[in-house]
């Protein structure tokens, strides 16, 4: 497959998946209206009582509005994203009809990852846009996030919602089933991944919690002990990002390669 | 059936098996679809024939055998076999969420740069031009096979693979189908494989056929030959004014193979060709018989059909069917 079909499949994936208006609008309500909430909220804290409550904006804004995008509600778009490419053409029963296209069913799994994460990062990109909009404008006089943490934070927004499409696309391909594959990794990014990284009892192996794991790539204290609940060094948290990445991307291409049309 | 040249066939299957566990659901299957013609693959509910389809276009692991498409080994050269080839499995199915035209557009970016010129050709080829931007989701249920044909042609296919193509098409819909697969076959040349269970529609379509039942096939070969119509099985119906005195005769000639009494006179059933009934009805004459009615027996295909597809005989095997 060359670089021009493999544009070309990828462009067709991502169509497939901004004109799926359902998916994209319930995706977007989920990357956008927690952090005008947030926002709104905080403001209106401190209209009201503003010797107890600080401005809504500023860096502190910019931490609260970083955390809902990159860990808690960005995720969850990013699922939506992920498993829509991943079923999508198994679920509307077209993916026989690319089959007999000839083309490998490897490089029709591939193509859906590009596109997951295009889609994906649009969106993150907007509600970055919208965390940096309330960041600055209800910072009063609070300082404000300076350019380094503006690009920082931009890369750690991406790179955690990208890690989680990229696994929900791997995950949903090896399912199959869109429902299935939406509640088993949203029970797992926000019951189980939580519950397992608080049991102390299970000492290292919660290493491998992803959520965990990326928290350590944020560019500001988000959470516990550097921004994470379970320590661990830099180069373990980017081998085990890199395992859940690789183990559901094969995972997915295999089910995809094997599995009756 | 004359014998084809592996390169005339645009399918070639070589004991082609699929089993389900314990069941097989194709077994041992050897199929020569010559190219250039519309081909039926004919049988009853559940004898096989999507099985069949979908191994041969790779969505299914064959158990045993060979199989190739437009003279390339499947699935050895899987890509290269398909890339002239069109296929609707079953129902034509679509994302409902985008038009007719976006449906295209991704088959399209799956085959390859050059075949996006081809939409709006196939697209008015089936007359869907004008409903294009229409989310399919809006489509009846005869604009999605004709969509389903337009993404076929996208190929610009050697050969068409169709699996029950008129299924819930009204009898207008069905006409207009016909109609475009014997344009196909007829002024662009391409061969098309049409699997079906409706008898008529093959019987008006195809110009050869294979008969499968549990998974076999039973027989093929040209329509007119399956239906007993031309082949080398030729019946009369004589209307006579002697019917002893014509039996007498008729059993003494070497013409004749066999005949019987029926409703409709005397059926007799040539040892020869269809030519023979000339010196039988002379034989006839010389014994002092007077003819009043001499007619060939058509068959037609569904008698054949309900014939070979009996299942009275769980033991019907291609050598046991004499056509």
């Amino acid at each position: 497959m060359n670089a021009t079909i493999a544009a070309q499949m990828t462009g067709a994936d991502l169509l497939k998946l901004r004109k799926k208006r359902g998916t994209m609008i319930w995706v977007l309500v989920l990357a956008l209206a927690p952090i005008v909430i947030l926002f709104t909220v905080k403001a209106i804290q401190h209209a009201s009582t503003p010797a107890k409550e600080g401005p809504a904006g500023g860096t502190p804004g910019f931490i609260d509005g970083l955390r809902l995008l990159a860990l808690f509600f960005g995720p969850l778009a990013a699922i939506l994203i992920g498993v829509e490419a991943g079923t999508g053409d198994a679920s509307a029963g077209v993916f026989r009809d690319l089959v007999v296209t000839g083309r490998s069913r490897v490089g029709l799994f591939a193509s859906r990852v590009p596109a997951a994460l295009a889609a994906c990062w649009a969106v993150v990109l907007l509600a970055y846009g919208l965390v940096l909009v309330g960041s600055f404008a209800f910072a009063s006089n609070l300082p404000t996030p300076d350019a380094a943490l503006i690009l920082n934070g931009l890369g750690f927004a991406l790179l955690a919602n990208g890690v989680v499409c990229v696994v929900a696309v791997g995950f949903a391909s090896l399912t199959t089933s869109k429902p299935a594959a939406i509640t088993a990794l949203i029970g797992w990014q926000l019951v189980a991944s939580p519950l397992i990284a608080n049991i102390s009892s299970l000492g290292s192996a919660r290493d491998a919690v992803l959520s965990q794991a990326i928290m350590h790539f944020s560019p500001v204290h988000i959470g516990g002990g550097r921004g994470a609940t379970v320590s661990m060094a830099q180069a373990t948290a980017l081998l085990i990002v890199a395992a859940w990445v690789a183990i559901f991307l094969a995972l997915g291409a295999w089910r995809t390669r094997t599995m009756d049309a | 059936m004359t014998a084809t040249a592996p390169a005339e066939l645009a399918v070639e299957t070589v004991g082609l098996t699929k089993r389900f566990g314990e069941r097989t659901a194709i077994d041992s299957v050897d199929l020569h679809v010559p190219r250039g013609g519309a081909f039926g693959f004919l049988g009853p509910n559940g004898a096989g024939k999507t099985t069949m389809i979908r191994m041969l276009l790779g969505l299914t692991h064959a158990s045993a055998g060979s199989m190739s498409l437009l003279g390339r080994p499947v699935p050895a050269e899987r890509a290269e076999a398909l890339r002239r080839v069109g296929a609707i499995v079953e129902e034509p199915r679509f994302h409902p969420h985008l038009s007719g035209r976006e449906n295209l557009l991704i088959v399209a970016a799956a085959r390859g740069p050059e075949v996006r010129e081809r939409i709006q050709p196939s697209l008015v080829r089936v007359g869907l031009a004008e409903r294009a931007d229409d989310k399919v989701r809006k489509y009846s249920l005869g604009m999605r096979q004709r969509l389903g044909v337009a993404r076929c042609l996208l190929a610009d296919p050697l050969l068409l693979i169709l699996d029950e193509p008129t299924n819930g098409l009204d009898p207008g819909g069905i006409q207009e189908f016909r109609l475009m697969i014997r344009a196909m076959v007829e002024q662009e040349g391409r061969t098309v494989f049409i699997s079906s269970h409706l008898l008529d529609e093959v019987e008006k379509i195809c110009d050869a056929a294979a008969i499968v039942d549990r998974g076999r096939i039973v027989t093929q070969g040209p329509i007119s030959e399956l239906a007993g119509d031309g082949g080398d099985r030729h019946e009369l119906i004589l209307g006579v004014d002697d019917a002893e005195l014509a039996i007498s005769t008729l059993r003494a000639s070497e013409l004749v193979r066999e005949v019987r009494r029926s409703d409709e006179g005397l059926r007799v059933l040539l040892s020869g060709g269809a030519t023979t009934a000339a010196g039988l009805n002379a034989a006839l004459v010389a014994a002092g018989v007077g003819v009043m009615r001499l007619e060939p027996v058509r068959h037609s295909l569904e008698e054949r059909f309900l014939e070979v597809t009996s299942r009275l005989d769980g033991s019907i095997s291609e050598q046991e069917v004499r056509l």
